[in-house]
């Protein structure tokens, strides 16, 4: 299972890569979990800030772009963290989405992450990427994980943190099992903090077994053998 | 191989002195660099179609390819674009027959969709439906400049009783076409469903992503039986500025870059040259770059530079027409004729394309018998039959 995370991290070692990496940590042991292998991958788009403005103002994907676009396109699942800025996902952020193709996230499950100064802002992913995210055909999970700066200071804080990072990768793991037809056990079940052995699943089957159920990648568009036929076409 | 140059007529105000010519002297300044291109040895120059400010390109480039075919004798006159989409088919029809009959049928069409939302309006169109418009559009015009006494009832004009197109294509043989699009894989299925060119202007995008959409398109040609994929039409656009040394050249054209329309303000001049196949430097890194389109776009009919745009004076777009046709062109074509298989066509012109007309080998759109498409069609066919012997 390839798990990526597109995550807007804007300062080295920022609150935002710490939670992304939480997550996808937390993700690729929830997939361990169910007996299925994974491998996580990481874009920061802070790295293609250049290329999205670019893109926004000419039209054209950079090779950097395109090759990001391509990620997201074999990705099973998504992972997508950014820092709020007020009240809303950094505008860098939502831009990468904005500019992806249509249904680039169709039959993707998707974790929404943010991280933001206080709790008051907890519900900006809520707000603005999960309409996003939708549009664009991704299947968002419920639970949504938002970090304040309480979070990382205090023992509590950690610990619930923790909770909704565990809570919310299970269910990404489970909804991408699922939809691949294969039996995650509990694993998509209510929050367990202990979760182990016991609620790991003893299934071992292939993921991606139905991959022809996967989202079709851009490619496919140009590919002469998959191409609507003219004659279509014309008959409108 | 026919290389020339295309333009977007824009009035853009050089950013170098603050000046804006008029829009009366950037008319004259393009028939004079039409005119010029023919002079140092060109083969073809086209236009866009533009309704908005800051263009001045025609509206109906057919006004301005007629004004130049009577101040010119062999030049190649052609569209970069025709709004396929918010121009009237018929119109279209009538307007460019009109100009290939008083040219001697030095006419070409590029059809475009055009990306400027609020055009579409004014014309009564919705830009929703550019697809559908250029596909419906387009294969009325096949009809028009084809047959007589025409009936037609569509989605997006009114309808047709026995209409005849006056005048009829010289020679019974319409103009060329080729059709444009960046991004649109239906697009290029449409040029290779009727067995006509496909031009990608090459301007904005990675070559990666243009080459695709020409293999896209070759390899449906070979399915439609036009032709084997290496045969079919290509056109190429590019853009271009040189000096003797390429320091030079990039520090003149810089300010002209940073704030050309469309992509000014964005991109560095590096990147874009990188990413994209803006050549800015020495008419031997313009021929190396130019060259290196064959190694992903197959060999192929047409190349076009951009040179006249984002507020470049006229004294120095002469000057560009000068090295292109002193130290650039005859190098290309020389260059691009080594190791060209035989089988691959020159660029059609009106003359090959009577020769064609006449010994029946016009191209048949969705592909005549003995062609993949053909033999797709009566598999289904009989697979139908089937079916419908088995319910019975």
């Amino acid at each position: 299972m390839r798990i990526l995370s597109i995550t807007t991290s804007l300062s080295e070692d920022s609150t935002t890569l710490k939670l992304s990496n939480k997550i996808i940590a937390a993700a690729t042991s929830a997939a361990e979990a169910a007996g299925l292998s994974a491998e996580a991958d990481h874009v920061n788009v802070r790295n293609l800030s250049s290329d999205l403005t670019d893109m926004a103002l000419t039209g054209f994907r950079s090779e950097n772009l395109e090759a990001a676009f391509a990620q997201v396109a074999e990705a099973d699942v998504i992972v997508t963290v950014a820092p709020v800025y007020k009240v809303a996902p950094v505008g860098l952020h939502t831009l990468f989405w904005q500019l992806i193709d249509e249904k680039a996230l169709a039959n993707k499950p998707v974790l929404i992450g943010s991280t933001g100064g206080t709790p008051r802002h907890s519900l900006a992913g809520e707000n603005v990427l999960r309409p996003m995210l939708s549009y664009l055909k991704g299947i968002v999970v419920p639970t949504t994980v938002f970090a304040a700066t309480d979070d990382w200071g205090s023992i509590e804080g950690g610990r619930s943190l923790n909770a909704r990072i565990t809570q919310a990768s299970e269910e990404l793991i489970g909804l991408a099992a699922s939809l691949n037809g294969v039996d995650a056990g509990s694993s998509a079940g209510p929050a367990d903090e202990d979760a182990d052995a016991d609620s790991a699943s003893t299934t071992t089957g292939e993921f991606g077994r139905r991959g022809a159920r996967r989202n079709p990648s851009i490619d496919n568009e140009f590919n002469p053998d998959l191409i609507t036929p003219f004659a279509q076409l014309l008959e409108g | 191989m026919e290389l020339g140059i295309f333009t977007i007529g824009d009035v853009t105000t050089d950013p170098t002195n603050g000046t804006t010519v008029s829009e009366n002297q950037r008319i004259k300044n393009t028939v004079e660099i039409a005119k010029k291109a023919e002079e140092v040895g060109l083969d073809v120059f086209a236009t866009g179609q533009h309704h908005n400010p800051p263009f001045v390109a025609p509206a109906n480039p057919p006004v301005l390819l007629a004004n130049i075919a009577a101040q010119t004798k062999r030049l190649h006159l052609s569209t970069a674009t025709t709004l396929i989409t918010t121009t009237d088919p018929v119109r279209i029809a009538e307007d460019y027959a009109y100009a290939q009959h008083l040219s001697e049928g030095r006419i070409s069409l590029v059809m475009g969709r055009g990306n400027t939302g609020p055009v579409y309006p004014w014309f009564g169109k919705d830009i929703r439906s550019g697809i559908p418009l250029a596909v419906e559009n387009y294969n009325l015009l096949y009809r028009l400049w084809r047959e007589k006494n025409i009936d037609w009832e569509g989605k997006f004009r009114t309808p047709l009783n026995g209409f005849t197109v006056t005048p009829t294509p010289l020679d019974d043989v319409p103009p060329f076409v080729w059709h444009g699009s960046i991004r649109s894989p239906e697009i290029a299925e449409q040029a290779a469903y009727y067995g006509d060119g496909y031009f990608h202007n090459n301007i904005f995008w990675p070559v990666s992503h243009t080459a695709r959409m020409v293999q896209l398109y070759r390899q449906r040609y070979e399915y439609y039986g036009h032709g084997a994929a290496h045969q079919a039409i290509v056109g190429l656009g590019g853009q271009v500025f040189m000096r003797k040394n390429s320091q030079d050249a990039v520090k003149e054209f810089r300010p002209y870059f940073d704030n050309a329309p469309v992509y000014g303000h964005g991109p560095s001049l590096e990147d874009f040259s990188t990413q994209t196949p803006l050549t800015v430097g020495s008419p031997q890194q313009v021929i190396e770059r130019t060259l290196s389109f064959r190694d992903w776009a197959g060999d192929y009919q047409r190349q076009l530079f951009l040179i006249d745009h984002a507020g470049l004076p006229q004294k120095t777009v002469l000057e560009q027409l000068d090295i292109l046709g002193e130290e650039v062109v005859p190098v290309l074509r020389k260059e691009f004729a080594k190791d060209r298989p035989a089988d691959v066509p020159d660029a059609p012109t009106h003359e090959s394309l009577v020769i064609r007309h006449r010994e029946g080998r016009d191209p048949i759109p969705g592909g005549g018998p003995g062609s993949r498409a053909y033999a797709d069609r009566q598999a289904k066919a009989a697979e139908k039959n089937d079916t419908q012997g088995a319910d019975r």
